[in-house]
């Protein structure tokens, strides 16, 4: 139960993109079209669960026993990229389809500041292995979900007639923070 | 060949440089991290005990716990650090209580993550202070939008009844375990 | 060789034309997260500016023998370093700030801004001149998440660097402190600095216009405009 309410904490209350401004860079960039936005939610989501497994193996197993916790934030960014460049690799050798979708967006996960994010929060809030995971999994679906909405959103509004000065990343903040709106109806009906 | 070995060597050395300069850096840091993590435990301790001069952590117990003395020497109370669910995230909080664990003295919000302007007003003055000489058996309740009668009793603000009620669910739940402690004679 | 511009102009360049904030559109999860206050905003800019200039200053020293293969690794490496030194210095020294700003310390070493300059400016340039260049980013910066937590601040909570500005009958709108607030602030702040750009252009433009061939046309809009 309490798995099941760590995944739905991270996926819609306390939503990375909407309530944590983590990943806003891709969240901005990469929303325009709906065919682009949900493959980078998905390669998000994928790094997301593996740096949520390594990086709690690093800290709990090297930088604790070790007592060299000062080395967290070198050793999980480097992490990060290495686990990007990796998974690329393994992508592109083991499916050509898989990594035509995704091979483009993986670069740039390296710097969304979501996936440092959540290892930082995995140690912040002290989560067991399993718990980890389990917030991997929700922080990534609530990246996808959150990213799949605004490109929605952002198809529509191509079609608006918007002043020219909002167009681009000023009425896609605006839209966010309306979509910021729309999830705070989650809070309260979770609690973690 | 020529270049790998540049890669390596660069790299190792800012990693060793990085390294140690941040080793010596948290050797000085450390205490002092230490330091503030105490000062502000302690702070939390006199502002929901009072009239305490000092204070002795409770070591045979599970959870974090301090008893506190007057000046001369007599035990007060206790002040136990507790969290629980709010409305939005953990609510840490410190609860001070008589040695009879029978009524509390005073209590304290230390993190919360609850709605601003809503939520956080249990952090306020208003809220606080009805806790203060509250009866704490056999356990808080609240009641909504009047005025409390029993004297274990507190109003819930309005526009924040959860995080009012996650307050209550708190301390209730931080006293159960130490009453239970006690029955078993863990505290003495 | 690109043509060599004034020093000052480097510096000055982050301010406006190439505000990082505004005008780049990085660093956007730091904006967004600590500008509930105009100090949080001037603190966590401190801090961005802090790594950026003693970052770009050791990567512009070394920048010659750096292999071009590493050296994005070795960039995220000197930085995160100083963003360790930063965190540590501050939950040392001032732990309340450091409160105020919780995770979003080490998340500096993922500010595309700090990594962007290196890349961009840094990796290319003397030492003096990529000081500058991270002061000058660092001060836009400061300005874009000061005047964001300054408009927040005020009609969020009444107060500007905690002192109260708005008399109590003023009721403060509680949207601004949220999360929403702050999408909401920083893209109507981006339009509304963008309408003012887009006029002085069509300012200038109709000046130009006037001065160079006394159309009708353009003698009209330069009365309008006036």
């Amino acid at each position: 139960m309490e798995l099941i309410l760590i995944f739905l904490s991270a996926a819609l209350v306390n939503n990375f993109v909407l309530a944590y401004f983590l990943g806003i860079c891709p969240f901005i960039g990469v929303s325009n079209k709906l065919s682009s936005a949900f493959p980078m939610g998905l390669a998000t989501t994928f790094v997301m669960v593996l740096t949520a497994i390594v990086t709690w193996l690093i800290y709990h197993l090297i930088l604790v026993p070790y007592h060299v916790e000062y080395l967290e934030y070198v050793s999980f960014i480097l992490v990060v990229a290495a686990l990007v460049q990796f998974v690329e690799m393994v992508i592109k050798k083991v499916s050509q389809p898989l990594y035509r979708a995704l091979g483009i967006f993986l670069p740039l996960i390296t710097t969304n500041c979501a996936i440092l994010g959540l290892a930082l929060f995995i140690v912040l809030k002290d989560y067991s292995f399993v718990e980890s995971l389990f917030f991997g999994v929700g922080a990534g679906t609530g990246f996808t979900l959150a990213i799949s909405i605004m490109a929605g959103i952002r198809e529509e509004l191509d079609l608006a007639d918007i002043p020219k000065s909002f167009r681009g990343a000023p009425i896609t903040l605006i839209v966010a923070g309306l979509l910021a709106l729309a999830f705070m109806g989650f809070a309260g009906m979770i609690t973690v | 060949m020529k270049t790998i070995v540049a890669m390596l060597v660069t790299l190792s050395l800012i990693g060793v440089v990085s390294g140690g300069g941040l080793a010596m850096l948290s050797s000085w840091a450390d205490p002092l991290i230490a330091a503030n993590k105490k000062a502000d435990t302690e702070r939390a301790i006199f502002l929901v005990q009072p009239s305490a001069k000092s204070y002795e952590k409770v070591e045979k117990v599970a959870f974090e716990l301090y008893r506190v003395f007057d000046e001369t020497k007599n035990p007060l109370g206790y002040a136990l650090p507790w969290e629980g669910n709010g409305f939005q995230g953990k609510v840490r909080m410190m609860v001070g209580v008589s040695a009879d664990l029978n009524t509390i003295t005073a209590i304290e919000v230390l993190d919360q993550v609850e709605t601003p302007g809503l939520g956080t007003k249990v952090t306020e003055e208003p809220f606080r202070k009805q806790f203060q000489g509250l009866v704490a058996v056999p356990q808080v309740d609240w009641v909504k939008g009047v005025p409390p009668t029993k004297e274990n009793e507190i109003q819930t603000i309005t526009g924040a009844t959860i995080s009012s009620k996650a307050i209550v669910g708190i301390v209730n739940d931080g006293l159960a375990h130490l009453r239970k402690d006690m029955a078993q004679g863990g505290a003495q | 060789m690109k043509k060599q511009v004034s020093l000052s102009k480097e510096y000055a360049k982050g301010l406006w034309d190439q505000n990082p904030v505004f005008k780049q559109v990085l660093g956007m999860c730091p904006t967004l997260a600590v500008t509930v206050s105009a100090m949080n905003g001037i603190a966590m800019a401190l801090a961005t500016t802090f790594v950026l200039v003693f970052s770009s200053f050791i990567i512009s020293l070394i920048r010659k023998l750096i292999p071009s293969q590493v050296r994005i690794a070795s960039y995220i490496v000197i930085i995160a370093t100083f963003v360790t030194i930063v965190d540590l210095v501050m939950r040392a020294q001032f732990p309340d700030l450091s409160k105020a700003l919780g995770p979003y310390i080490p998340l500096i070493v993922v500010n595309c801004v700090i990594l962007g300059r290196q890349e961009a400016f840094a990796a290319k340039n003397n030492p003096l001149r990529s000081v500058l260049d991270a002061l000058g980013m660092g001060t836009g910066f400061m300005l874009a998440l000061a005047s964001l937590g300054g408009i927040r601040e005020i009609i969020g909570s009444r107060t500007l660097l905690g002192m109260q500005v708005l008399p109590d009958a003023f009721e403060p709108w509680l949207v601004m402190i949220l999360p929403a607030g702050a999408f909401l602030t920083l893209g109507l702040m981006m339009g509304f600095l963008n309408s003012l750009v887009e006029r002085r252009k069509r300012r200038d433009e109709a000046a130009v216009l006037a001065q160079h061939m006394r159309t009708p046309a353009a003698a009209m809009l330069e009365g309008q405009e006036g």
